[in-house]
């Protein structure tokens, strides 16, 4: 009887925590229909799908590996390594299959270090990705000898730029993309093997688990999904340039954390990244329509942060 | 110092009608004890007899939930070790609070640092601890560091440590379960060595010889309660285990039905052994059979239940499963050989927190449930979660309900109904009832027994001995990491258990 009536109320109050990154979303988008007048044109929401393309495609895969209990700070190097790989492949056969392809591969091959650096060394995966990002970067370097890498096959950017229905091919790629992660982590005993390794290593090690492939297999899928990020991002610039900052990563991580997937890892969701990018997205495209100063764009931005994971980590204490 | 329990004067410490509950579990119940100053004070029992909970009681680290703690006759308020120390009192406790990467002089001087201006002054305190180490005779070399030196040193840091605040009641919760029998042979000559210079030592243990070779007083502790204060000359092995135990078996447990005679070995073990763990361990479980593994926790006998289970690898021995080679080198392997293990703890070693009773329910039988690909067809997997939580009676919960929503009880069923989504021939339990209310645990009685007539080896570790006999077929007794003997029917009664799990005490 009084459990029911709590559990009444605990469902109301839920339904307005664990979905809180919908209502926060949906709200930016209201307050932008009513303050902006040039925010529901098609052009601008083309726009803001197409900009969080590479960041949706890494981020998907990345929270897979957060909720396995991971960081992969390496994100950054392993998308310019594929930009580069990229452009260089592209040059030298002609053939974008083959240069996609290379993005990927070499991106995975990076993931799979990871992986196996965090699952058998035992490293913090903190620390192992960003001790291996500035070997990465050091490849990166090396690979494009230290300049920019031009494509000189124009058509190339087809692949990225090219559209369908209006819509850019890269915004349906990273469309597919999620649903694939989405998928995955919800629908397959893959899935459960990631949350079950994240939540509790030692039940999922007594459970029959292979903690240490699964760990292993959500960085090489953050790999690969990074690769492919990198090589349409060759694609739409027509470079693979080298550089070491740690820009791409920050704005995936924060998607994935402020969607609401759990750095302690165990909890979390695909359709949470696909949230928390868009209300990044909104709230930065909200900025430039309102054409606030971009500096008090970075402290709203830090604080939003902040907010987030503080509402996060309050929600979770109630639970306790 | 006064005669051994022969004195009148006022205690060192006192406590009056001291009750402390931990959730709902009550710890200490109404407890009175007095510890004469000077003298070593021994406080014995089963593993949650109470002993623990009192020492730290006594030494600031718990509070009362009633009652009050006294002092030389005066009331004391010990909220925190800090308090405590003010009155003398520090604890050496079971874990060691001890900084591994600075060396023994500044863990004894940490936080009261000789200084002279801003700077520490390090002549001096090490001519303190030199003279400390000469007055007590204790051997340890300052300069070494905490972190390098063997558990033994460290516990003599933690004991001038202890000095050095001016301790006059040193608690020492179970001072020699981590040592090796000479290393506690010199502690126990240090404590000694303690008591006669003026210290009072309140010295918490299970170790029956040990108590009775330095203790001046015992105090028997029973399910929260004290049973006895005596001098520990009038006390004998004998009557300490009788105390320790002496109580009637009162839950109800399902009837057993003895296997079949023809009833094929499931599980053979011979010679299995774990470094540092256990050693020369040999059994045999037939169909239909439920053996416990009994004995003090650290005897071995949930590493060997690991072992078996193949989440800690056997360095030596073999097994056999249903007639074939087994050696699991992995609980993977374990499962797929048709093992089980309900582990010891629910929450670190068992539960997925945040998820429903469904996916804990099936998640080391996904593959049963899965497409080429590794898609999860949701109804084969609803139906068997739903079909394992009725065989294991899940009360007041669905299948969609949250783990930790649950009852302690109904989280333990739901991990033993993940291992009946299939059927094991070996099912393991560590201490299958651990925090359980007395409800659920019947249910969970009936549900070993049901196992067992169906057919299944079942080995239970337990620390409850009253469920190891009202359960077991067999019990089989480990002490100090070897199986010190095997009793059954009328002759496994609680003083046998006792006696065989006691029997490893360091000499």
């Amino acid at each position: 009887m009084t459990l029911k009536t709590r559990s009444r109320r605990a469902r109301g109050w839920s339904l307005l925590t664990d979905y809180g990154i919908i209502w926060a979303t949906l709200l930016v988008f209201l307050l932008l229909f009513l303050t902006a007048d040039n925010f529901l044109t098609p052009a601008n929401l083309r726009n803001i799908l197409d900009q969080q393309a590479f960041f949706l495609i890494a981020g998907s895969a990345v929270t897979l590996t957060l909720i396995g209990g991971n960081f992969d700070i390496s994100l950054s190097a392993c998308f310019i390594n594929a930009t580069i790989a990229t452009a260089l492949t592209m040059n030298a056969t002609g053939s974008w299959q083959l240069a996609l392809l290379a993005g990927i591969a070499i991106s995975s091959l990076f993931g799979a270090v990871n992986g196996a650096i965090v699952a058998w060394a035992r490293i913090n995966s903190f620390i192992a990705t960003l001790a291996t990002s500035f070997v990465f970067y050091g490849v990166a370097f090396l690979m494009s000898n230290r300049s920019i890498v031009r494509v000189t096959e124009i058509d190339f950017s087809n692949i990225a730029r090219g559209r369908i229905w209006g819509i850019t091919k890269a915004t349906w790629i990273a469309a597919a993309v999620v649903a694939v992660f989405w998928i995955l982590l919800s629908r397959t005993r893959f899935g459960r093997h990631v949350y079950a390794t994240g939540g509790n290593p030692e039940a999922a090690h007594l459970a029959g688990i292979r903690v240490k492939i699964v760990t292993l297999l959500t960085f090489v899928l953050t790999g690969a999904a990074t690769g492919l990020a990198g090589a349409l991002s060759a694609s739409r610039t027509l470079v693979g340039q080298p550089h070491d900052d740690f820009t791409f990563v920050f704005s995936v991580l924060t998607a994935v954390i402020v969607g609401g997937t759990s750095i302690a890892g165990g909890e979390g969701a695909v359709w949470r990244t696909l949230f928390g990018a868009f209300f990044i997205a909104l709230v930065i495209n909200g900025f430039n329509l309102l054409q606030i100063d971009p500096i008090i764009q970075r402290l709203i931005q830090g604080g939003v942060i902040v907010l987030a994971v503080a509402a996060d980590n309050w929600t979770r204490s109630r639970r306790m | 110092m006064d005669e051994a329990g022969g004195s009148l004067s006022v205690p060192h410490i006192e406590v009056r009608g001291v009750s402390k509950r931990f959730g709902g579990a009550v710890a200490l119940q109404a407890v009175d004890t007095a510890v004469q100053a000077g003298t070593v004070h021994a406080l014995v029992g089963e593993n949650g007899a109470g002993k623990s909970t009192l020492g730290k009681i006594m030494a600031g680290a718990l509070t009362p939930d009633e009652g009050q703690v006294e002092v030389y006759g005066r009331p004391a308020e010990l909220r925190s070790p800090r308090q405590a120390l003010e009155m003398g009192i520090t604890m050496v406790a079971q874990e060691l609070s001890l900084v591994p990467h600075r060396s023994a002089r500044d863990n004894v001087f940490l936080g009261m640092e000789s200084v002279r201006g801003p700077l520490v002054d390090e002549a001096r305190d090490r001519a303190r601890v030199a003279r400390l180490v000469e007055e007590y005779g204790i051997e340890v070399d300052p300069d070494q560091l905490v972190g390098r030196m063997s558990v033994a040193d460290q516990q003599k840091v933690e004991i001038l440590r202890s000095l050095a605040r001016d301790a006059q009641l040193i608690v020492m919760d179970e001072p020699t379960a981590r040592l090796s029998s000479a290393e506690a042979r010199g502690l126990r000559g240090m404590v000694r060595q303690l008591a006669d210079g003026g210290v009072t030592v309140v010295y918490v243990s299970h170790f029956l010889e040990e108590v009775l070779a330095i203790a001046d007083r015992v105090t028997i502790m029973r399910d929260g309660e004290v049973v006895r204060t005596s001098p520990a000359a009038d006390e004998t092995r004998s009557s300490l285990i009788e105390g320790i135990v002496g109580r009637k078996l009162e839950a109800v447990f399902p009837t057993r039905r003895p296997p079949p005679s023809e009833a094929r070995p499931v599980l053979e073990v011979r010679g299995l052994g774990r470094e540092g763990a256990f050693s020369e361990v040999d059994f045999t479980i037939r169909e239909g059979e439920i053996v416990t593994l009994a004995g003090l926790v650290g005897s071995g006998r949930s590493e060997t239940a690991r072992a078996i289970f193949g989440a800690d690898r056997a360095t030596a021995g073999r097994m056999t499963l249903d007639g074939a080679p087994y050696a699991p080198r992995s609980p993977r392997d374990a499962i797929r050989a048709g093992v089980a293990m309900v582990p010891e703890s629910r929450s670190a070693q068992g539960l997925l927190g945040r998820m429903t009773v469904r996916a804990n329910t099936t998640l080391a039988h996904l593959s049963l449930f899965a497409l080429p690909g590794g898609f999860l067809r949701s109804r084969p997997e609803t139906e068997a979660a739903q079909e394992a939580t009725s065989t294991v009676r899940l009360t007041g919960a669905t299948i969609d309900s949250v783990i930790t929503e649950l009852s302690g009880g109904n989280q333990q069923k739901t991990l033993f109904g993940r291992w009946l989504v299939s059927r094991p021939r070996l099912f393991i339990a560590d201490e299958p009832t651990r925090g359980v209310d007395v409800g659920a645990k019947r249910g969970i009685y009936d549900l070993l027994a049901g196992l067992a007539a169906a057919g299944m080896a079942v080995l239970i570790v337990s620390s409850e001995l009253e469920e190891v006999l009202g359960l077991s077929h067999r019990v089989l007794v480990m002490s100090d990491g070897r199986l010190a003997g095997e009793v059954a029917g009328a002759d496994a009664t609680e003083t046998s258990v006792m006696e065989l799990a006691f029997g490893g005490a360091p000499a």
